[in-house]
């Protein structure tokens, strides 16, 4: 097929054994000070790149019995992850490590040499605020709906949801609503589209969509859409790849993903991939790293990207992993 | 690793500076080593501290050195607060001294400069009781560690933890220092934010921490009372600098219902505000229709117009007539900036949702006028805006536009 030249770029096809390697190399990068920098997302960088080979068909590419022990040996006492040994429990890793821990299969292994499903219940449910019924990320008290998020995607996972109060939760997420649709990190905080996704997947987890103002909110997310296919997160912001699956997803769980352009958004990821060195950055020619690699993959994924696992749009892992944890309560 | 706008590089390192890195890496690991074994034995020193500001200065997305800071100044460094306060609870005191230790010399170079005492607190130099020396004390080592956090933020102004650290520091204030002491620390937060706005109009960390600080000021904590007036100011500063800065559209919005009920605003009072801010949005819609921050803001003003349930409306005892007088006015003048801007498709899309605003009013359907207009924006808006056709297509279906296959007559 001869094309213009200018049409070359938007031929890229998905460059996944370029991804697998990437993702493959990213634990051996001891000789770069940034490998050191980032060891407080040792955990969630697991969680990501260990979903985006789940998604692109290779579960065997990282070795399961390592990444068991070191989840495991993240843990603490109270039943909360760190980040890395030696590293703070928080809810960030802790969800990080559930979620890692249903992806592989492996509650048995937190039975039998963790500190167990109920103990890790228990520290996130001490988390949560009774009288508001949102969450905090750790002792130190910071509340944000990404938490509350968090949580409720670890507790339904570990079947522990019964935990904490619900209604409470839910009633703090309606708190959080703007005239336009969307949702804020906190009362009163501007609709940002991640904190629209934990708003919006909290209430899936709850089954409370009916609290969703869907026309309004589709139509807000369906202006993320700008110029090039790409999604930004708030008005007038540039666009980046980790919107992809922000607002993708939160389209998906209110059904419109009809109201954006599948095919620029397609040929926006496919443009931010490094073809030679694997992995996928915010924007065409910006350094690439995990989060993104991630998100450029569950939103194609979403999109119905060819060779590509199909992502859950509530909890950002496969819909096999789902179906086989949740079995019949979900489906 | 979630790298933001960092250009893509191909350059290889060269032997030397791989050396380098592992030069660096080196000091690091051994840096983070000391951290991590004093940490380890709840040694929660003024030592300890001291490595800390060094670590976080390399680091400051750290989490868990930030919270071996705060272990230092609760465990050894402050004072030991009142039995029954809240963090007594959350202090495991790993110190058996009974007067707190003054922090060291070397640990106070945490920040370089000698620190004031803070306007307000203890004066410094009087004698009293061990209460009054700790919470002079306690002034010094809190405000110096304002001042270490200050070049960190503005270096990572989207660091969670750094604001985190600061919003938990400021709470050590409200309870160790007398009140006219940490509201006046207090205010000067708000310069702070201020600033860090003024550096990144939209920093949604820095509007966050903007209210939480406003929210605190106003509480019976610091003996506060309302800002709804200054911060409904600080918004139409910040609109008149940017018109595009929705993030302080949004917060006029939600400022708005609180400053009309603290105002005792009577039903005519409501309606020239409301006035005044759509003749404000009017004129900006009239230099920057291709502007979503402004479409947002009007449709706010607009559904305060339509919908009546729910939330505080700015005028409620209006009257649907003049209800639809208010929208009538709005669909002309949006109409008109049709002529002098071509091809906008914002503009179609407020006309097509206004005019459905208007039927809910009048609890009717389009007439055959509006619905001729409204097939003729959906016309426009699928030419203009073919990425949401599927919205388009939606909209025709759900106004009931879409030509009919088969017409029963
Ligand atoms: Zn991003």
């Amino acid at each position: 097929m001869a094309g213009t030249a200018s049409a070359l770029p938007d031929e890229l096809g998905l460059v996944a054994s370029a991804h697998v390697r990437y993702i493959q190399s990213l634990d051996t990068r001891k000789d770069e000070y940034e490998y050191w920098l980032t060891e407080h997302l040792r955990l969630n960088g697991l969680y990501w790149g260990l979903t985006a080979l789940y998604l692109l068909g290779r579960p065997d590419a990282l070795p399961r019995d390592k990444t068991i022990d070191f989840v495991l040996s993240c843990q603490h006492e109270n039943g909360g992850f760190g980040a890395a040994p030696g590293h703070d429990a928080h809810m960030l890793s802790t969800v990080s490590a559930v979620q890692i821990l249903a992806l592989i299969d492996a509650f048995d292994e937190l039975e039998a040499r963790g500190k167990g499903k109920a103990q890790v219940g228990k520290y996130i449910a001490g988390l949560q605020n009774r009288q508001t019924g949102t969450f905090a990320g750790d002792e130190w008290g910071e509340e944000d709906t990404r938490f509350l998020y968090g949580a409720f995607n670890a507790l339904s996972l570990l079947g522990l949801l019964d935990l904490v109060d619900v209604g409470r939760a839910v009633d703090h997420i309606v708190s959080c609503a703007n005239f336009d649709g969307g949702y804020g990190s906190g009362p009163g905080a501007e609709s940002h589209a991640a904190q629209i996704f934990t708003c919006v997947a909290a209430l899936a987890i709850a089954d409370r969509k009916d609290l969703i103002d869907k026309a309004r909110l589709g139509a807000w997310l369906s202006e993320r859409q700008i110029t090039g296919g790409g999604l930004n997160g708030r008005p007038e912001k540039k666009e980046d790849v980790c919107y992809s699956w922000w607002v993708l997803s939160s389209l998906e769980m209110i059904g419109k993903t009809d109201w954006i352009d599948k095919d620029s958004l397609i040929a926006f990821i496919l443009r931010c991939q490094d073809p030679e060195r694997g992995g996928i950055s915010d924007r065409p020619g910006d350094m690439v790293d995990v989060w993104h690699t991630l998100f450029g993959i569950t939103g194609l994924s979403l999109l119905g990207y060819e060779g590509l696992e199909p992502v859950d749009e509530v909890y950002c892992l496969p819909k096999s992993t789902i179906a086989r944890v949740l079995g019949d309560e979900r489906f | 690793m979630s790298q933001h706008g960092i250009a893509r590089s191909t350059r290889v390192r060269t032997e030397e500076q791989k050396l380098l890195e592992i030069e660096r890496i080196k000091k690091y690991r051994a840096l983070e080593d000391q951290v991590r074994s004093r940490a380890s034995r709840t040694d929660y020193t003024a030592e300890l501290f001291h490595l800390t500001s060094q670590l976080l200065r390399l680091n400051p997305e750290y989490y868990t050195t930030w919270n071996v800071r705060r272990r230092c100044l609760i465990s050894s460094l402050l004072s030991k607060p009142s039995p029954g306060s809240s963090l007594s609870r959350a202090s495991p005191s790993s110190s058996p001294a009974a007067t707190p230790t003054r922090p060291s010399a070397s640990s106070s170079s945490s920040s370089s400069t000698a620190i004031p005492p803070s306007p307000g607190s203890p004066t410094a130099g009087t004698s009293g009781t061990t209460a009054e020396a700790g919470q002079t004390k306690d002034a010094e080592i809190l405000t110096s560690e304002l001042t270490f956090t200050i070049p960190l933020l503005i270096d990572s102004p989207k660091c969670y933890w750094i604001w985190n650290y600061r919003l938990w520091i400021l709470q050590q204030i409200i309870e160790r220092l007398p009140i006219a002491a940490a509201r006046q620390v207090w205010e000067d937060e708000l310069g702070l934010a201020s600033k860090m706005l003024n550096k990144d109009r939209r920093n949604f960390h820095a509007w966050g921490y903007r209210r939480q600080v406003v929210e605190k000021l106003e509480s019976a904590v610091l003996e506060g009372q309302s800002m709804v007036e200054p911060e409904f100011a600080y918004t139409d500063k910040m609109i008149r600098t940017d018109l595009s800065n929705f993030s302080a559209w949004h917060r006029r919005s939600k400022l708005i219902p609180r400053l009309l009920d603290e105002r005792r605003a009577d039903d005519a009072s409501r309606r020239a505000f409301l006035d005044k801010e759509l003749a404000l949005i009017r004129e900006a819609l009239n230099v920057g229709p291709e502007d979503q921050s402004l479409w947002y803001y009007h449709q706010y003003l607009v559904l305060n117009l339509v919908t009546t349930a729910g939330r505080p409306t700015i005028a409620p005892a209006l009257a649907t007539e003049d209800r639809v007088t208010y929208l009538t006015r709005e669909l002309v003048d949006i109409k008109d900036l049709l002529e002098d801007y071509v091809g906008v498709k914002l503009i179609y899309e407020a006309l097509m949702e206004y005019t459905m605003y208007m039927c809910q009013l009048e609890e009717r359907k389009p007439d055959a006028d509006e619905r001729a207009q409204l097939i003729e924006w959906l016309r426009q808006l699928k030419k203009l805006d073919p990425m949401r056709k599927g919205r388009w297509e939606d909209a025709e279906r759900d106004y009931g536009l879409a030509e009919p296959r088969f017409t029963i007559t």
